[in-house]
């Protein structure tokens, strides 16, 4: 989970050592792509059909506020954004763009979009409340009167210690 | 709050979680007075975040440490090898609750289990009924559920599928606690109110925590000078041999040097054992009274594993209190079993954020997110159970890595032992088996999370050439050093080890006393 320091360095060289490639943007800005590029490979990731866009661009902005804290990092990502728009990813349908991820799985720059995105995106008021959590509750008075005990599909158990024979 | 001078020998204790604010609080009850240095901030109840992450970042231990060893902590979190609190207070402010005591075969590992191979098995050199009237104490001041006549914890919705199930696969030793969480108001703390936010500090003070018994206990006495954002770097020694001072950095980076006639270390395992490995000296070479080499080794951390069910109803196990339900029927030592020792099942929840995030680190896909999708459909259970002490596995001084004082920061070396991976297995299979028998859809195999319970780096022993400490803690080599923590278990039992460490510090504190009246100190 610790997010690798090192940079994804490696991500660049390989990239542009191949030939037939755009250019390597030295930018993640508007206008780049990059934010609708991350957005697509976050649902690929985290594929919960009926959530909205909004959860999954804000994950992508906290990838995005990550890969911008470094200028190596930085440009690491560009190149590898940049890969996955070369060989058209968004075109992908869902089970061909899962496979062109486990296929880069290993890689640093995928590690650490998946590490930064799981982060952000599951610590999102909007997807808790999508999954069902209510978040912040001591201010509400707790559960003590707001259904702690509501589960009514098995009978109610001992809450007490066993008093028979063991 | 008294101010003890820095040139002033006072009774020293590092740390105030379970073991170091006990000890503070016993002491300063029996008329001694005491510095206690605290490495982390004085955080109050109403500090507390309820958000899982802010909570984390707000109070977890965060210094640099490093990892290594076969443990799937080393690739997962490689930086975070144990989950606990710096701040007042300790872990304390983050654990569970529960509370059951460690059984007597549990007290005497080495005779009950035999010869484990790769295990440094060895007896306490205390036992079940000595120690039982400091459990009594120990409950009481904790006001244990359903002992001393403390009422039971109702069932919240993740106990009922978890005793539902223990009910349907046979099991009997099932109950909402001991937990030491208040079900009606005790000790001048409130009844809980079901907040479910436990390991981010209870806002409510329903549950025991030192925090809200302890320090403002001890404060009352006019007797304790505590000082937190103070993180002791060296304890020092005379030409005797005898400790006489400690060293601390404040949250500046400035040094004090606080003069000691008695110095009393309860940093939680890790922390506990790189003191005693920073303060070595000509005289002791290998570190403070570690002539026996055994301070960081038999680090544990107890077996542990959750396993969360999926339902098609709902069950919202995040409603209530985080741990409220206990089966002890496998909290025994059956060797036809294929293991030595035993566990309990516990109830947990997890919010999202942290479910994500731990219950099977670094997966993504389809099936991650059926997982996450079923959230209001889950229970879970966690599993804690006896690990085997190995000598190999071991805090160490880091060859590479610094701290923000620019010390060596602590390695934790670990790898199961063959009887930790073969319980862990039977245990996934009777939770998933318990589970089954209420209707779960799909269970999941959690593995250990970072480690709360952090165990055995500076094991008590009958003889000083097999363990760290002496029958009261006190330190085989140094007559004033005493380990007033979870580091001082020859074995680590089943059981969650703070009551055991409360009572452990209760009985320290009542000796230390008696020793200064003697004159022995």
């Amino acid at each position: 989970m610790e997010l690798t320091k090192g940079s994804a360095s490696s991500v660049a060289v390989s990239t542009v050592a191949e030939d037939g490639y755009r250019r390597i943007p030295l930018g993640l800005e508007r206008g780049s792509g990059s934010r609708k590029m991350l957005k697509r490979m976050l649902r690929v990731m985290f594929p919960h059909k009926n959530f909205g866009d909004a959860p999954y661009e804000r994950a992508a902005e906290a990838v995005l506020a990550l890969a911008c804290e470094k200028p190596g990092r930085q440009v690491a990502f560009a190149a590898a954004i940049q890969e996955l728009m070369n060989m058209s990813f968004e075109t992908l349908d869902d089970d061909a763009a899962l496979e062109h991820l486990k296929g880069i799985a290993q890689t640093d720059f995928f590690k650490q979009v998946q590490g930064r995105a799981l982060l952000a995106f599951y610590d999102d008021p909007e997807v808790w409340s999508l999954l069902g959590y209510e978040g912040e509750s001591f201010d509400k008075g707790g559960y003590i009167d707001r259904g702690f005990n509501d589960l009514d599909w098995l009978p109610d158990p001992r809450i007490e210690e066993y008093g028979g024979e063991q | 709050m008294k101010s003890i001078p820095l040139d002033e020998a006072a009774v020293v204790i590092i740390g105030s979680g379970a073991g170091g604010g006990t000890l503070a609080y016993e002491l300063t009850k029996a008329g001694i007075e005491c510095v206690v240095l605290e490495a982390g901030p004085y955080l109050k109840n109403e500090d507390y975040e309820n958000d899982e992450w802010k909570a984390f970042h707000q109070m977890a231990w965060l210094d640099p440490r490093t990892t290594s060893g076969s443990w799937r902590i080393a690739r997962d979190f490689p930086a975070l090898p144990a989950w606990i609190v710096k701040a007042v207070g300790g872990t304390t402010t983050h654990w569970s609750g529960a509370t059951p005591r460690f059984k007597d075969y549990e007290f005497k590992a080495r005779s009950t289990y035999g010869e484990v191979e790769g295990a440094s098995l060895l007896d306490w050199p205390i036992t079940l009924e000595e120690m039982e009237p400091y459990y009594d104490r120990a409950e009481i001041a904790m006001g244990s559920t359903h002992r001393h006549g403390r009422p039971a914890l109702p069932a919240n919705n993740n106990y009922k599928v978890f005793a539902n199930g223990a009910e349907r696969v046979g099991y009997k030793l099932y109950a909402t606690g001991p937990y030491a969480t208040n079900a009606e108001p005790y000790d001048g703390r409130p009844a809980s109110i079901q907040d479910g936010f436990n390991f981010q500090g209870d806002k409510s003070g329903a549950k025991w925590s030192i925090m809200v018994r302890e320090i403002p206990r001890a404060l009352e006495t006019g007797l304790l000078d505590l000082r937190p954002d103070s993180h002791v770097v060296r304890i020092t020694h005379d030409p005797s041999g005898r400790a006489d001072g400690v060293i601390y950095a404040d949250k500046d980076g400035q040094l004090h040097r606080q003069e000691a006639k008695i110095v009393c270390v309860a940093g939680n395992s890790i922390e506990t054992a790189r003191l005693l490995l920073l303060s070595d000296s000509a005289m002791f070479p290998k570190g403070l009274a570690n002539s026996s080499d055994q301070v960081g080794r038999n680090y544990m951390r107890h077996l542990t594993g959750s396993v969360y069910a999926r339902f098609d109803k709902p069950v919202r196990m995040y409603r209530g209190e985080t741990m409220a339900g206990i089966i002890a029927d496998e909290a025994q030592h059956d060797p036809s079993r294929g293991f030595v020792g035993g566990y309990y099942m516990e109830t947990i929840s997890l919010g999202p954020a942290f479910l994500a995030a731990f219950v099977e680190p670094g997966a993504w896909g389809p099936d991650f997110t059926r997982i996450m999708e079923a959230y209001a459909n889950t229970a879970g259970m966690w599993i804690v159970g006896e690990d085997m002490p190995q000598a190999t596995n071991r805090v160490t001084l880091s060859q590479t890595m610094r701290d923000q004082w620019d010390l060596p920061v602590a390695n934790v070396h670990f790898d199961d032992h063959a009887n930790d991976v073969a319980m862990r297995n039977y245990a996934y299979g009777k939770a998933e088996k318990l589970y089954e028998a209420v209707g779960a859809t799909g269970c999941h195999r959690t593995p250990p999370y970072p480690s709360t319970h952090n165990l055995g780096t500076c094991r008590m022993s009958e003889r000083p050439e097999d363990g760290v400490v002496d029958r009261w803690g006190r330190a085989h080599d140094v007559p004033n050093l005493f380990v007033s923590d979870g580091s001082v278990m020859t074995t680590g039992a089943a059981a969650n080890p703070t009551l055991t460490i409360v009572a452990l510090a209760i009985r320290q504190a009542e000796y230390i006393a008696a020793e200064l009246k003697r004159g022995n100190l």
